[in-house]
């Protein structure tokens, strides 16, 4: 490139006297068609938590991988302790102390905990892997995090949390001076966040420079020392965060002032039940549930994760088979073997994967819009296309669906735009209760606002809308009433409006419990 | 529509646009080689070796339709060869015993797809992965094929049972001066005929039928489908039914040319039909295939084994060919989806 020379021009040592371990200066990256990154600055010092926040699409992660070396700049460059660099891989990177752990898990599920940890730099005994070794240091990275994970263990015996546990260690045990941490917490419980927090710390006081990019900017506040803030892949600005507010943050995201989170309810609860699950229970996993709905309510689920939230509702779907329990949809006993016999009763659950049981990637829009109710588009088994798509554009039109064409395949589109096209499916099926779980995982700031809208106008259509979230915040901004679980049993249901984060929290943890 | 504008980052080709650049550069190959052969053969450009390859391309064709469905629902069917056989000696023994040749034929068919019914069940209700149910059906179906008969071709069938493989439609021989008869136009063989009609009907059950779109959604996401309340299992079924019937025809088509029923007719059949689909684009992984793709496939395995004929090429030198054609036509898919 260009600008080897120029390397030079600025000094490496900072303001405060602190000195920047990595910068991104002046970085430009064009894709055909789009400026994907314009002119963005980086600055990280060393010991320092530096938090960088944008949209989905902002163009952090497009960020990420110039400095990691997957993405060449077009402009700009990418200077680390004082040197300007060009990595050509990510192994590269790695080499000389840049780590980055991603959102998405990159663990191979059949080999064990230290095998994943060593992967591609297994120690050795002559030609072979010193397993025992290779065990051992894998435990001290283990323990090192406090997390009960033995370093022979499968990984795919472990839950996500644990797994984004082991990516962790993976990363302490590369000895990383710079360390890229894209939504690290968003699978864990808050006790293996308070965990990951106290590492952060311990990394920081050895002088390892951490970027942490995540959605929940409530949690900043306890790790982040300044903030950079990116919008349509611009820089905004990078202040210290003791001299901003959350709202400030927000405000420079998406460009404008969001003057709340959640919308105002249009819709309130009526006195009628629709929607009523009696005594259901799940082999070991869920046991007598029992909950109802009102029309026009938002019920939440609350829970720490394996409560059994997900799996109550997959069971009254029919997603999974459940041992015990009766569903009652409006005054009717329903028998429910598969989500077929669900779905013919307007009972429609969201999944909180979209793309792995959510959302055909290959298919386009219109596909997948029309995909639980095909018949309404067809006759005799054929497909009427003028009928399918108008059925899909309308349905792009009420969710306000942002993208060029009802043919665009689903894969290519933002994260929020997936979940409504997910959501546009459902409503095309005429469902009359929809269990929505972590619909707004991995949604902008923006685009969650848009679905919390949804979600209050859905409900003040007449359809029952249940709510499952880890987010509290969510459960107290939309909900009406909050079924809590906690082990597979519900621990307790609270009014919303009389209730706060403390109390659900006490439910959840199972050290307080309702006579129900 | 004010939702419908473009967002920066989001601009990408709908899967139309690069179904179609696809497809232009498999029909380019084809024509490529097409004019590679004439220009190096002067046999290779009439009529009667164009009825020739079309005649040897329709058996591909049959059990590439079938292989496609399965495909596109991330399967595999490594058992067509095998049931093709089975098939053709049912019908030919069917016949043996006196029933009349159609319900003989259909007779076979009928056993190809409860082939097809068995892999089917196999892969649903005993959750056995496709490669490992349908090896098992290729052994289990080729033995079969070879027990009833004994092993040995099964002839004395007659010449009705030779109509369908051997008939041409439009066929014009008028007596020439020496008083041979000579063929003014080689007519359309049957099997032509059924090639187009088949891939005509299952082109349009995948792409405006429900059960066609419940294939693609299965391949392109088997959970999101079964929670969308597709009836996976009976779609699934239906793929490797579809599957086995076409095979069994193929077997009967096959067969009547022979004029003999033949057990072991077909061996690694089921390669060229996989090869055929996956040179017209139908992705392992599932969720992405087309019939006209797998038709163009098909006449590129046609015309590569007839032009190399043509020109003298043996057979060895042939599967090296055939085998780095589908190398590298699979090798460019892939770098046109990494973009």
């Amino acid at each position: 490139m260009t600008v080897t020379s120029q390397s030079n021009t600025r000094p490496t040592a900072a303001l405060d006297g602190r000195e920047s371990i990595l910068s991104a200066k002046g970085v430009v990256k064009r894709f055909p068609g789009v400026l994907a990154l314009d002119n963005v600055h980086l600055d990280l010092y060393r010991g320092e938590v530096h938090a960088l926040c944008g949209e989905n699409g902002a163009g952090k992660s497009t960020l990420m991988k110039v400095i990691t070396g997957l993405y060449q700049p077009d402009e700009g460059q990418v200077v680390y302790k004082g040197e300007q660099r060009h990595f050509s891989t990510i192994q590269d990177a790695q080499d000389v102390g840049i780590t980055i752990i991603h959102q998405e898990l990159n663990l191979v599920p059949h080999l064990t905990v230290a095998e994943n940890i060593y992967l591609g730099r297994e120690p050795k005994k002559g030609w072979f892997v010193d397993k025992k070794k290779m065990e051992a240091d894998a435990q001290v990275y283990l323990d090192r995090l406090k997390v009960n994970i033995k370093a022979s263990d499968l990984v795919l015996s472990l839950t996500v949390a644990r797994q984004q546990m082991v990516e962790i260690a993976k990363a302490l045990s590369l000895n990383a001076e710079v360390l890229i941490m894209d939504e690290p917490t968003s699978s864990l419980t808050e006790s293996e966040i308070d965990r990951l927090f106290e590492i952060i710390h311990e990394l920081k006081s050895q002088g390892v420079g951490i970027i942490y990019i995540s959605h929940r900017l409530d949690e900043l506040k306890r790790i982040v020392d300044r903030v950079t803030i990116m919008r349509d892949g611009g820089y905004v600005w990078t202040k210290d965060f003791g001299d901003v507010t959350v709202d400030d943050i927000v405000a420079a995201m998406v460009g404008r002032s969001l003057e709340e989170k959640f919308p105002e309810r249009q819709s309130s609860p009526s006195e009628d039940v629709i929607f009523e699950v009696k005594g259901l229970c799940r082999e070991k996993l869920c046991s007598n549930v029992s909950f109802t709905l009102r029309r026009g309510e938002i019920l939440g689920f609350a829970g720490l994760m394996g409560a059994g939230r997900t799996e109550a509702a997959r069971a009254i779907f029919g997603a999974d088979p459940k041992t015990a329990g009766e569903v009652i949809l409006g005054g009717k006993t329903l028998s429910i073997a598969a989500p077929v016999d669900a779905i013919e009763q307007g009972i429609a659950y969201l999944s909180e994967d979209r793309k792995l049981n959510g959302l055909a990637v290959k298919m386009t829009i219109k596909e997948n819009v029309t995909m639980a109710n095909l018949a309404a588009v067809s006759s005799h088994g054929f497909i009427d296309d003028a009928r399918e798509a108008r059925a899909a554009r309308e349905m792009v039109a009420k969710l306000s669906v942002k993208t060029p064409s009802i043919n665009q395949v689903a894969k290519n589109l933002s994260g929020g735009n997936q979940q409504k096209v997910v959501i546009g499916k459902w409503l095309f099926r005429d469902s009359k209760v929809l269990f929505f779980d972590e619909p707004t995982r991995g949604i902008d700031v923006g685009a969650k606002f848009a679905i919390y809208q949804l979600l209050d106008k859905l409900a003040s259509e007449g359809i029952g809308v249940v709510l499952i979230t880890s987010e509290l915040p969510e459960i107290l901004g939309m909900t009406d009433r909050v079924v809590v679980f906690h082990e597979g049993e519900v621990m307790g249901i609270l009014e919303t409006a009389k209730t706060n984060q403390e109390e659900i929290m006490q439910y959840a943890s199972g050290v307080k419990r309702m006579a129900l | 529509m004010a939702t419908l504008e473009q967002s920066p980052g989001e601009a990408k080709l709908p899967i139309d646009r690069k179904d179609l650049i696809q497809k232009f550069a498999a029909l380019a190959g084809l024509v490529l080689l097409i004019v590679a052969f004439s220009l190096t053969s002067s046999a290779f450009l009439t009529m009667s070796n164009g009825v020739t390859i079309a005649l040897q391309t329709s058996t591909i064709a049959y059990i590439g339709l079938g292989a496609t469905c399965v495909i596109i629902t991330s399967g595999i069917d490594l058992s067509v060869g095998s049931v093709l056989a089975l098939a053709g000696v049912v019908a030919a023994l069917a016949v043996q015993v006196g029933v009349p040749v159609p319900f003989a034929m259909l007779i076979g068919i009928l056993a190809g797809g409860a082939c097809g019914a068995v892999n089917g069940l196999i892969i649903t209700r005993m959750k056995l992965p496709p490669f490992i149910a349908t090896l098992g059906m290729m052994m289990v179906a080729r033995g079969l094929a070879l027990q009833i008969t004994g092993a040995r071709p099964v002839s004395g069938l007659g010449e009705s049972f030779g109509a369908l493989g051997n008939g041409s439609l439009w066929r014009v021989i008028t007596e020439g001066d020496n008083g041979f008869p000579k063929v003014i136009f080689p007519g359309i063989p049957y099997p032509v005929i059924l090639m187009i009609v088949l891939a005509v009907i299952v082109a349009v059950v995948l792409r405006k039928t429900t059960f066609g779109r419940h294939l693609y959604a299965i391949g392109s996401n088997e959970e999101a489908a079964r929670l969308s309340g597709v009836k996976v299992n009976k779609v699934k079924i239906g793929a490797y039914v579809l599957s086995g019937l076409l095979a069994g025809l193929c077997g009967c088509v096959l067969m009547s040319r022979l004029v003999t029923g033949q057990p072991n007719e077909g061996i690694a059949y089921e390669l060229d039909a996989i090869a055929a689909a996956v040179i017209g684009g139908t992705s392992l992984a599932g969720g992405v295939g087309s019939i006209s793709g797998t038709i163009i496939g098909a006449f590129i395995i046609g015309i590569l084994r007839n032009g190399l004929n043509m020109n003298g090429v043996s057979s060895f030198i042939q599967m090296i060919i055939i085998g780095l054609v589908i190398i590298s036509t699979v090798w460019i898919d892939q770098l046109r989806n990494r973009k």
